[in-house]
């Protein structure tokens, strides 16, 4: 049966009210003590055995088109932050309850009066690498849902669309989301143990017995190591009118499996995805938790010398190099996903610039050591070979106090916010 | 529910449909029959070998693209401490290959990887980018073993983006991306077509190999036998049955020297076949006198003269220096039967130049 996050509606909400038996803890009333940055959910969040943060595990992005041709309105700002603020009150903001952010393409501020100041940078996306051509995502905005529990991001869903009237026994506020915007797209996912292999029948060419039954992703290996991501203060933008505020990139992979697990090994599988120190040594059990907080990638050596020696480069190991002060530059928030019946994944990373992203990401490209050794464009470098990416888009994620229809330089028109939000 | 299993349970008349049939079974097991004992470390005459057929051929930005396919086939991929074999697996239909070469000089560059997607009356079907693989009988290609679903009309979609590996010349101006969109009518009868050549017990797994396909309107992956190679040929040697081809042009200023340079290049090729071996680490060590006066990297370069080799620009060559190739990484492209125990332990060449 496919699931219920991926098929969405309100049939499917109450299906999982049904099945799901769970108390979600409400939101409180006041809303004041929500942090400024949206994307601070670290605190909220539980941790494993080793430190790492566990991401919640079901996911729904909507795309949103304003409505309104012109300027933003005082009107539908306010709409927009009542409906957000309804389901607030309904979820508490953990990952048993609701953890979301509201972000918004560079689309959107190209179309109000004015320039972007320049603490932001959030260029329009374009294409990453030689070898793709991705579809450009310009929605005007995009929510990001997140839970533990389907019912919880369903029923947001619902209630954000002026569906519920009441949603975990809170009253729900007359204004949608819906009213001041159409939802364009709507992508769904989930990560977590087990999570890929309860949902492998929803997809083609998922080898479901080849998957591991504790994979948190469809690849098979754990991800998000303590030390192989950001800091929330590494990602948060820290000076002008978006202070506080991040930025984020989504793009939507698709993976191919049966070349990952039908016809390579698990050599392979282990020296492409971390790097070949690693399958030699087996230094990876499993999916990877005996790594505990980090990737172990200082074990690895550099991609030019194993690109030469041994013709293969890892993922991780592409990625050790794009770190300043020691740490990397983009938090990912990504989670796998079978929309369209094929096994993708949603790679949403946060950061400070736009620009760290695409350094993460020209890292991958491998592109230095395709031209100086036996690796190839896409054969041996790293997880290439597995990947098509299908769509990238660029969104800002302003500071809480700015999430509803911000204006495009706060700073000129800051007391109207400051009145707005008070 | 998973849309293959669907048709797998209804029973179809695709090839899956009929998965676990006896007689399906028997074809497939004569296609893929027991590798001969003793393989030697060197290039062998498979069990057999099977032809193929071209659905079409395209053209776009400075590029052509053949649609090729054949049978489903095993292959090897490699790692740095052996290889691992690819089985055919029960959903396999065909071994597709997207052959893909510069429209003007006809070379096929293996640093383009093709992206291979398949749909079905807009259904997504499959989607993979295929291997870079070297076959006797279809040299150097790129392919894999595609899942179809029976009789129809497919429409496969070949992408390809920019170069990653240094190109000079004319080769160096194109850098375009492009789709090549092919209708693709498979039937299981026009698969059993294909024609499938055993090769008899006593010869099977003996040194040698099955001649290129004679393949009309498409280009070879051959580089130049050594007399119409570029330059001044100075030595011929062999490597894990590999051949080395050794040229020095007078002339550096296209790969990165001046005019007083010298370009020392190295052509490896299949024996027998002449197939180019894309996607080595090579490097080299020039001496004189017991002075070393170069050492490093020799370069994959694709050269519209050369085609694809290695190469570094030196000051001079002199008769007499010592050159020293070190093979870093064997070729990294998967093999088909023949190749597989080939160019894997490959020594170092010490040469007089």
């Amino acid at each position: 049966m496919k699931s219920a996050v991926a098929i969405g509606g309100a049939t499917a909400f109450s299906a999982c009210l049904g099945r799901e038996e769970v108390d979600v803890p409400t939101g409180p009333d006041d809303l004041s003590s929500h942090p400024e940055r949206q994307h601070a959910w670290n605190d909220v969040l539980p941790t494993d055995d080793h430190g790492n943060v566990v991401a919640p595990r079901h996911r729904v992005l909507l795309y949103l088109n304003y409505r309104h041709r012109g300027q933003r309105t005082e009107e539908d700002r306010a709409m927009t932050e009542t409906a957000l603020e309804g389901v607030e009150h309904a979820y508490q903001r953990s990952g048993n309850g609701l953890l979301m952010t509201m972000s918004y393409s560079r689309a959107y501020f190209d179309r109000l009066d004015g320039a972007l100041p320049q603490s932001v940078d959030l260029p329009r996306p374009e294409a990453l690498a030689p070898f793709e051509d991705p579809e450009l995502d310009t929605p005007d905005a995009v929510v990001h849902l997140a839970s533990n529990h389907a019912q919880v991001v369903l029923g947001t869903e619902e209630a954000l669309k002026g569906n519920q009237s009441v949603l975990n026994g809170v009253d729900q506020p007359d204004a949608s989301l819906t009213d001041v915007f159409e939802v364009v797209d709507r992508r769904t996912g989930f990560i977590g143990d087990g999570l890929p292999t309860e949902n492998a029948d929803d997809a083609e060419g998922v080898p479901a017995d080849k998957v591991p039954e504790d994979a948190p992703l469809f690849m098979g290996f754990k991800s998000g190591f303590e030390k192989n991501q950001a800091s929330e203060d590494r990602i948060t933008i820290q000076s002008g009118p978006f202070a506080s505020g991040t930025t984020q990139h989504i793009s939507k992979l698709q993976l191919n499996l049966n070349q990952w697990y039908n016809q390579d090994d698990r050599w392979q599988r282990e020296a492409k995805m971390f790097c070949p120190y690693h399958a030699e040594n087996d230094v990876i059990e499993g999916t990877g938790d005996n790594l505990g907080d980090s990737s172990k990638i200082d074990d690895c050596g550099p991609t030019t010398e194993t690109a030469r020696e041994m013709g293969v480069v890892g993922h991780a190991q592409k990625s050790a190099a794009v770190r300043e002060n020691d740490q990397p530059l983009i938090l990912r928030r990504d989670f796998d996903s079978t929309d369209g019946g094929q096994a993708g994944l949603h790679f949403l990373a946060l950061q400070r610039e736009i620009g760290d992203f695409v350094k993460t990401r020209e890292a991958m490209n491998g592109t230095d050591v395709a031209e100086q050794s036996a690796v190839g464009q896409r054969n041996n470098n790293g997880i290439l070979q597995y990947i098509r990416t299908e769509s990238r888009g660029n969104y800002l994620v302003p500071p809480r106090s700015l999430r509803a229809l911000p204006p495009v330089n706060p700073s000129s028109d800051r007391q109207e916010v400051g009145d707005a939000s008070s | 529910m998973h849309r293959r299993n669907a048709l797998r349970m209804i029973g179809g008349t695709s090839l899956v449909g009929l998965a676990g049939c006896t007689g399906l079974f028997e074809t497939r097991s004569a296609r893929a029959p027991p590798l001969p004992e003793n393989r030697p470390d060197a290039v062998y005459y498979p069990t057999h070998y099977e032809g193929m057929k071209m659905p079409g051929m395209k053209e776009q930005s400075g590029y052509k693209c053949a649609l090729t396919y054949s049978y489903a086939h095993r292959f090897w991929l490699m790692k740095p401490n052996g290889i691992t074999k690819v089985d055919i697996q029960p959903d396999d239909s065909v071994h597709l290959m997207p052959i893909v070469w510069d429209a003007e000089t006809g070379i096929i560059p293996p640093d383009i990887n093709p992206q291979v997607e398949i749909t079905r009356g807009g259904e997504s079907v499959d989607q993979f980018a295929p291997w870079p693989m070297l076959s006797q009988p279809m040299g150097f290609h790129f392919g894999d073993n595609a899942q179809l679903q029976g009789d129809g009309t497919y429409t496969v979609d070949v992408s390809i983006g920019g170069p990653s590996t240094r190109r000079t010349g004319s080769l160096a101006e194109n850098q375009g991306n492009a789709t090549f969109s092919f209708d693709f009518e498979f039937s299981e009868s026009a698969l059993n077509e294909i024609s499938y050549t055993d090769i008899p017990e006593d010869k099977e797994g003996t040194k040698g190999a099955v001649e290129l396909m004679d393949m009309q309107m498409l280009p070879s992956s051959q580089v130049p036998t050594p007399e119409a190679l570029s330059g001044d040929v100075r030595v011929t040697a062999t490597s894990g049955d590999a051949k080395f081809v050794v040229t020095v042009l007078d002339d550096a200023s296209r790969f990165g020297g001046d005019s007083n340079q010298r370009y020392l290049a190295v052509s490896p090729r299949t024996p027998h076949n002449r197939t180019m071996l894309p996607m080595m680490s090579l490097s080299g060590e020039l001496r004189r006198n017991g002075a070393s006066v170069f050492d490093g990297i020799l370069q994959a370069t694709i050269d519209p003269e050369l085609q694809y080799h290695y190469g570094a620009v030196v000051s001079d060559v002199q008769s007499g220096d010592e050159f020293t190739i070190t093979v870093e990484s064997p070729p990294q492209t998967a093999r088909h039967e023949g190749y597989e125990t080939a160019f894997v332990n490959m020594p170092e060449l010490q040469l007089s130049l």
